[in-house]
């Protein structure tokens, strides 16, 4: 039985990559496991008073948005597992894909209401290579 | 759009910019102006932009304005006195301290404050009084947002309630967006409340000396006012959404918002609540001892720290000296353009095109800080008007009753609403609201932010008509 490691956030842009994930888990009979990166840089820029600890806010939306994707899972027979990681995206799932020993890393293509895809389709190809070259480990963007 | 475009317009504006520029310079040396003049209003369009598009940390660009405010006096100044401008003794005299202090005491009691939990467990009674309620549930969390903005600060007020918000909107089924672009409309109107709720009430209020209850007085009324619109239009924006609304919950979400909505110091919570209770006397009452509020948060900040013995420094580890900083920089550039003359030439220039009327410039008052603070910053917006502000007030018959302050603020406030860039509460919205999976894009929240600052614009404009 295989690990699967799909990075996702909420919403309706993330729930067909949730889908998919669990789809293809309880297709191979492998192991799900959700990972939710909570990273505060978007305050990188504001001057205003920041005296509440964010990032362990965003954690806990983290947790909950892991949650719904759980029950998602959970809905479709799936017993999957969940991950909150603090930092940025890239440095996070290298790290979480070696420690758990994954064998497949799935990335989200989310499109907007409007069917366009919310991230460049090039810059989201090439950072699935450099993460494929990074962990060793295959990556697919579904 | 394509990143082509924006370069084709970046360049463009930036060739405007640089003509209007000399065009300025051509001008007010005619008048008499020296290099200092052109040199510090170089200097704040750089910071402006700097901060506006976002190209660095704005406490990055307030600092580096100051220091280029400094070294243009003192380099400068060597090779030719006539770009002497604001040496560091002059320049301190220009940083607002009350603003400052202010704003550091309540960092303490914010930080205090937003580790008892309360908040959680507001936001959770509120979920629970709603019974499910998609309309009422918003209705409940955009007053909530409201009011934590006037007593505590806007930034803060999002910070504690958005993530809250997004996790009630998609426990009852429905577009977290309904709930969260309301919030953030709420949070820039009732910051303008008190004195204390947004970085340009704080800063006029405590220019023009004024106790918080006199400050209360005049905006309070306004801004409840403000939040009637509001809730119409959300109501109207919304309607498909809330109607929509699943009536059945999950157990397994609503048990997860349960666990979290909880106090997590009991006792930290009747301290702060006692010392707020009493800091909020002292506002009330501060007139009688012509205490500026700078003193009495301070007041409050102390016997807090007193009282809870709080490892120190954690403590003044949590005090975003960002904030502080950006502001004493921002003072300095600010500074910079007053000492050259600028200041009074604008607003001799905008109390020529008012005239004597003091209906026409209570309305530029409004409007022009209304549609700037939508694509600009608004604090050094706020920091750079007020002294035209007070030219126009000692120049134009009947201003002296405070009409264009009052004006100033509510077009520095009410305007941050139009755009996203528009105020600081509005960023990290849209950032939090990323962080969960939702892109809310410029034009998006222009489509609910636009009407509401629109209509709360020409209701404080007939507001200041009617009650100045």
């Amino acid at each position: 039985m295989g690990r699967i490691l799909c990075a996702t956030r909420g919403g309706e842009a993330s729930r067909r990559t949730q889908d998919a994930a669990i789809a293809l888990a309880k297709e191979q009979g492998d192991e799900l496991i959700f990972l939710y990166v909570a990273d505060s840089s978007f305050l990188n820029h504001t001057a205003a008073p920041l005296v509440i600890d964010v990032e362990a806010r965003l954690v806990k939306m983290g947790e909950f948005q892991l949650l719904v994707a759980k029950e998602r899972a959970a809905a479709q027979g799936i017993s999957a597992q969940t991950i909150v990681r603090k930092g940025k995206l890239r440095a996070e799932l290298v790290g979480a894909a070696r420690e758990l020993g994954v064998d497949l890393i799935v990335l989200g293509h989310p499109v907007d209401q409007h069917e366009q895809a919310i991230f460049d389709e090039a810059a989201l190809q090439a950072f699935a290579t450099s993460l494929q070259a990074i962990t060793g480990t295959r990556v697919r963007i579904l | 759009m394509k990143k082509s475009v924006l370069y084709i317009l970046g360049a463009l504006g930036a060739i405007c910019l640089a003509a209007g520029l000399w065009w300025l310079v051509g001008l007010a040396a005619d008048e008499g102006y020296g290099p200092s003049f052109a040199i510090s209003i170089g200097i704040f369009l750089i910071v402006f932009a700097a901060i506006s598009l976002r190209w660095m940390h704005e406490t990055a660009a307030a600092l580096l304005g100051a220091v280029a405010v400094w070294l243009v006096h003192y380099v400068g100044g060597a090779i030719s006195p006539a770009l002497q401008n604001l040496s560091f003794e002059t320049s301190m005299q220009f940083v607002d301290w009350n603003v400052i202090f202010l704003i550091l005491g309540m960092m303490i009691f914010m930080a205090m404050f937003s580790e008892t939990g309360i908040f959680n467990w507001m936001a959770f009674r509120a979920f629970r009084l709603a019974r499910g309620n998609a309309w009422l549930l918003g209705m409940v969390l955009v007053l909530l947002t409201g009011l934590l903005s006037a007593f505590l600060n806007d930034v803060t007020a999002i910070l504690l309630l958005v993530p809250l918000s997004i996790e009630i909107a998609q426990t009852v089924g429905i577009h977290p967006l309904a709930y969260v672009i309301p919030e953030v409309l709420s949070s820039n109107i009732g910051g303008a409340a008190t004195l204390i709720g947004d970085p340009p009430s704080t800063i006029v209020g405590s220019h023009l000396g004024l106790s918080f209850v006199e400050y209360l007085i005049h905006m309070a009324p306004i801004a409840v006012l403000c939040l009637i619109p509001l809730l119409a239009l959300m109501t109207l924006m919304y309607r498909r959404e809330f109607s929509s609304a699943r009536g059945r919950v999950s157990p397994a979400l609503v048990a997860r918002l349960e666990a979290d909505a909880h106090i997590t110091d009991r006792a930290l919570l009747v301290k702060t609540a006692i010392v707020g209770a009493a800091t909020l006397a002292l506002f009330l009452t501060g007139d009688i001892f012509g205490m500026p509020p700078s003193v009495i948060a301070l007041t409050g900040a102390a016997i807090l720290v007193a009282w809870v013995r709080p490892d120190m420094h954690q403590m003044l580890h949590e005090v975003d000296w960002t904030t502080l900083v950006f502001f004493i920089g921002i003072f300095v550039v600010v500074g910079g353009l007053e000492e050259s003359g600028v200041i009074s030439w604008v607003a001799s220039m905008i109390g020529d095109l008012a005239g004597n009327s003091l209906v026409f410039a209570a309305i530029l008052m409004v409007w022009i800080p209304g549609v700037a603070s939508g694509v600009v910053a608004n604090i050094p917006f706020t920091v750079a008007a007020l002294p035209i502000a007070d030219y126009l007030s000692a120049t134009i018959p009947g201003a002296e009753n405070g009409v264009l302050y009052w004006a100033l603020i509510l077009g520095a406030d009410l305007g941050g609403n139009s755009t996203y860039l528009g105020s600081a509460p509005n960023i990290v919205a849209v950032g939090l609201l990323a962080q969960a999976g939702y892109r809310l894009s410029f034009g998006r929240f222009m489509r609910d932010g636009v009407p509401v600052t629109l209509v709360t614009l020409v209701l404080a404009t007939l507001w200041l008509l009617v009650r100045y």
